[in-house]
């Protein structure tokens, strides 16, 4: 059970933190702002929780794996516009980067904290497994949290050296990760056809261990992801960076027109 | 501006739109029992290149997560509930799975075969 608790943190809670580290450096804010967030999305998380049942019956049985789909790729639609607040930086811009980065946060919650609420409320009863969870608890949260404090320094570096548009990028690819690690959801429920396999890394990093749970979280790293997931993952991540690259090159020329 | 986004979105969307065909097929199903916290049966005989259907009845009273990293797959499946997941095509091979919050004890193995076998477990 203690190994378990771990595990589950290095899956869900990670992503978690990670998206909040990445925006908070790329939207220096107050605290009242994260905890706004992070209560939000609890609270969110608690209603899906409530519900789940009734989601799951939706659409053939298939509302579970819908829902968490499209939280993802709400998630990554957002930090399409989050790069668009980069390029019209006006002062009122700047609160609807709040809310838009607040609502990632709290679709994440929802997505990946609701797995801890089922594991907690299933188990935390059994008073055999009481002591092994809280311990879990603690070390799985101390693990998340070096990390994070590392993530941390490492995206502030990135930003102050080359600009708000390291940090987008870093939120960029945590978002196309976590969309194309979403995608074999549509295909467990056959929504989507399955393709076969673009290649196999188990050997090399699997995702089993430590090393493939954190690339998985940083950039959505599969060790044995299918064609459709790499297709998606490259114009995913290739088509949005070309586009504002484009946007902020043909702006820029646009502005120096003008002076 | 807003344009360039949409487009963007929309090019995005057909592409996994692409991906969405769909699957006509009758398939076969399969039936797997989680009780105390283990699979039976633990292995399961599925033909290669073959897409199936697995039915995991959870009899257990608090919830589990079928896991597979080899299979790509997870879902959660609530106490006294059963949950379906598709998988395959797949090539001959063994996948294991597991069960996220068992992991210990709650194991089994998907084995991909190319003939063809009758399992008592197949419907």
């Amino acid at each position: 059970m203690l190994i378990n608790t771990v595990i589950l943190f290095l899956r869900d809670a990670l992503p978690i933190l990670v998206l909040v580290v990445y925006l908070f450096v790329h939207l220096p804010t107050s605290r009242l702002w994260l905890l706004l967030c992070l209560s939000a999305g609890a609270i969110l998380s608690l209603i899906y929780i409530n519900q789940i049942h009734i989601i799951g019956q939706w659409f053939d049985g298939k509302g579970i794996e819908l829902s968490l789909w499209f939280s993802q790729f709400l998630v990554y639609l957002l930090t399409l516009v989050l790069a668009s607040g980069l390029i019209f930086s006006h002062s009122s811009n700047r609160q609807v980067m709040y809310w838009v980065a607040g609502l990632m946060v709290s679709l994440t919650l929802v997505s990946k904290g609701s797995n801890f609420i089922l594991y907690f409320d299933g188990y935390l009863h059994q008073s055999n497994v009481l002591q092994a969870m809280l311990l879990g608890t603690f070390l799985g949260l101390g693990i998340c949290l070096s990390l994070v404090v590392l993530l941390y320094l490492a995206a502030r570096w990135l930003k102050q050296r080359f600009g708000l548009w390291a940090s987008w990028t870093l939120v960029l690819v945590y978002a196309t990760g976590q969309l194309v690690n979403a995608l074999p959801l549509l295909v467990q429920v056959d929504l989507i056809d399955t393709s076969a396999t673009a290649w196999s890394s188990q050997n090399l990093v699997s995702n089993e261990f430590e090393f493939g749970h954190l690339f998985n979280v940083l950039f959505g790293y599969q060790a044995s992801p299918s064609i459709a997931q790499v297709i998606v993952y490259v114009c995913a991540l290739s088509i949005p960076l070309a586009t504002f690259y484009w946007l902020k090159l043909r702006l820029a020329s646009h502005s120096g027109n003008k002076q | 501006m807003h344009k360039l986004i949409g487009y963007t979105t929309l090019s995005i969307g057909t592409l996994c739109g692409l991906f969405c065909l769909p699957v006509l097929a009758a398939v076969t199903e399969y039936h797997i029992e989680l009780k105390d916290h283990l699979f039976f049966p633990s292995q399961i005989t599925i033909p290669a290149n073959q897409k199936v259907k697995l039915i995991i009845e959870n009899q257990d009273n608090t919830p589990e997560e079928f896991d597979s990293f080899s299979l790509n797959r997870e879902k959660v499946i609530f106490a006294n509930q059963k949950a379906t997941i598709f998988i395959g095509p797949l090539k001959p091979g063994e996948y294991t799975f597991f069960g996220e919050y068992n992991p210990n004890t709650a194991r089994g193995t998907v084995i991909v075969e190319h003939k063809k076998q009758e399992t008592p477990d197949a419907h």
